[in-house]
């Protein structure tokens, strides 16, 4: 095993939202020619992919892998496609980083996209539910909205959460999705907007869940010494942790927290000998408001049953302790599910090079990204540093 | 018996048994003869490995842990909503996922005992779901 480290020198972002206008293959290429000329390098040079794609009920094609990569300019070069529901592209970037250090690669080319909005609501509400126990609990009209409701009421019972601070995460995701030219919704919200919008699964509504896009991100690794001669900027990628709990939520030891995330954070941490109070700039899971909550105190920004005040005090605004979806989160900046890990990991690369714009934070050394899948049955946190 | 509001999956002679004893009332789990640990909802295989799996009634008493209420159901569950679902922790320390029926969202609070009962679907499937005792 390569014991160097591994770099991101390239990232590519498209536009998410409708997009009416591509299929996924164009999606791809959308992402990966930005990331090409992020990096200076050619598709030539590149050793092998990896493709997260979540769903193909959503593609309506199977092996969308070979698909983006033989379209993108990568026949003949190995491929394959990686799936952990929501946390796809997270999983795909893990996979990446193993392909370099196992030193069977030493350019790495990690595409996620998917497109969604075709299907309609009600459909794509139904294909996620699908997602999970399709024997014990999809069979029950379970769906993710009514997943992580389920949470928030167990949360908002114990810690006194509350509807407020739940829209209080909304408005400041949107804040900043209205800065970053890739969000789906770029707009800013009022908490009365946020807080009187129509209700999905009590106490979620409409603004306590995240968007259903089309998208893809794409990211180049490449080993120290490729990454030192590639870029002047590589951002390094120094702690990895990850871990999975139970397929049916009705099994989980506590419905306040995700289990996933405090294993996975604490091997990530680990890894990248740091600690949460290092920690300078995050992208954390925000499928429903209730999870950014609770996200804060499972990676450790706060104790447990004090995210509803960590908000509430504006610590996860930029400012505050740890600036929090600065992109706009998947709640503003969209969830194309395959797409989001990776689009997290370009944030966090943007943020520690000094070019996320408008939204840019003065000087941040360390990053993190935490990706969840489903509610909770995967979780990858990765650590980034300058 | 087609068990669940919806599914797809095939009728295995595993899921005929438990909603043999569903349609009576019985809610059964799975013991694992190897290592003691209990599911509900069953499995025919333990997650220690052991194949050698005794059937046994879990109770029907419980308490909520937490509830929602779906007003934006899947496509499939599209007739059904709006339906409250809730997690129980039923009285031997197992935990379920179900609808509840038999009370407004208004009255619903965390810790409120339920019992589970099974029920007939008009469209003859076979759940089990909380009422309010």
């Amino acid at each position: 095993m390569r014991t160097e480290k591994v770099g991101i020198v390239g990232v590519g972002h498209t536009k998410f939202g409708k997009r009416a206008d591509a299929t996924i293959r164009e999606l791809a290429h959308e992402a990966v020619k930005p990331a090409l000329e992020d990096a200076g390098i050619n598709i030539g040079d590149i050793d092998t992919s990896v493709i997260g794609v979540a769903a193909d009920e959503f593609a309506a094609q199977l092996s969308s892998g070979v698909l983006i990569h033989d379209y993108v300019g990568m026949k003949d070069k190995p491929t394959f496609r990686v799936e952990a529901a929501c946390a796809t592209g997270s999983a795909a970037v893990r996979a990446g980083w193993a392909l370099i250090k196992s030193g069977l690669a030493e350019v790495v080319l990690v595409v996620g996209a998917e497109t969604m909005t075709h299907v309609g609501t009600l459909r794509a509400t139904e294909l996620m539910a699908r997602a999970q126990d399709t024997r014990w609990e999809y069979p029950f009209g379970l769906t993710f909205p009514s997943s992580y409701a389920l949470m928030a009421t167990a949360h908002m019972h114990k810690f006194g959460t509350t509807r407020e601070q739940l829209s209080l995460v909304s408005v400041k995701n949107h804040t900043y999705g209205a800065m970053n030219p890739y969000a789906h919704l770029q707009k800013s919200i009022t908490l009365e907007e946020a807080m009187k919008s129509i209700m999905i699964c009590y106490p979620l509504n409409l603004y306590d869940c995240c968007l259903i896009s089309d998208g893809a991100a794409a990211i180049i690794l490449a080993t120290e010494e490729k990454a030192r001669k590639i870029s002047d900027t590589p951002i390094w990628l120094i702690g990895l942790g990850a871990a999975s709990d139970t397929m049916m939520i009705s099994e989980r030891e506590s419905l306040t927290e995700l289990k996933a995330t405090r294993v996975a954070a604490e091997k990530a941490y680990k890894m990248a000998r740091i600690t949460p109070d290092d920690v300078d700039v995050a992208t954390v899971h925000d499928c429903f408001t209730i999870a950014e909550i609770v996200a804060y105190e499972d990676l450790g920004f706060c104790q447990k049953g004090e995210g509803g005040k960590f908000i509430e005090e504006k610590q996860s605004y930029i400012g505050g302790k740890v600036p929090i979806n600065t992109d706009g989160g998947l709640k503003s900046k969209g969830h194309p599910l395959g797409a989001t890990g990776v689009s997290m990991t370009i944030e966090i690369t943007k943020q520690l090079r000094g070019e996320a714009g408008k939204r840019q934070l003065n000087g941040a050394e360390i990053g993190l990204s935490h990706n969840i899948g489903e509610t909770g049955q995967y979780c990858f946190v990765h650590v980034y540093s300058r | 018996m087609k068990f669940g509001y919806v599914s797809w999956l095939p009728e295995t002679d595993f899921m005929a048994r438990f909603v043999e004893e569903l349609e009576k009332n019985k809610l059964m789990g799975t013991r694992c003869k190897g290592c003691g640990a209990r599911y509900l909802p069953p499995r025919a295989h333990c997650r220690c490995g052991s194949v050698e799996m005794e059937w046994f009634e879990a109770s029907r008493k419980g308490k909520i842990l937490a509830y929602t209420l779906v007003t934006f159901p899947p496509e499939s569950m599209s007739k059904n909503s709006p339906y409250i679902m809730a997690v129980a922790e039923l009285e031997d320390g197992l935990r379920l996922l179900a609808q509840l029926t038999g009370v407004a969202v208004k009255n619903l609070k965390i810790g409120m005992s339920v019992r589970v009962t099974s029920h007939r679907t008009p469209e003859s499937r076979v759940v089990y779901r909380f009422e309010t005792s």
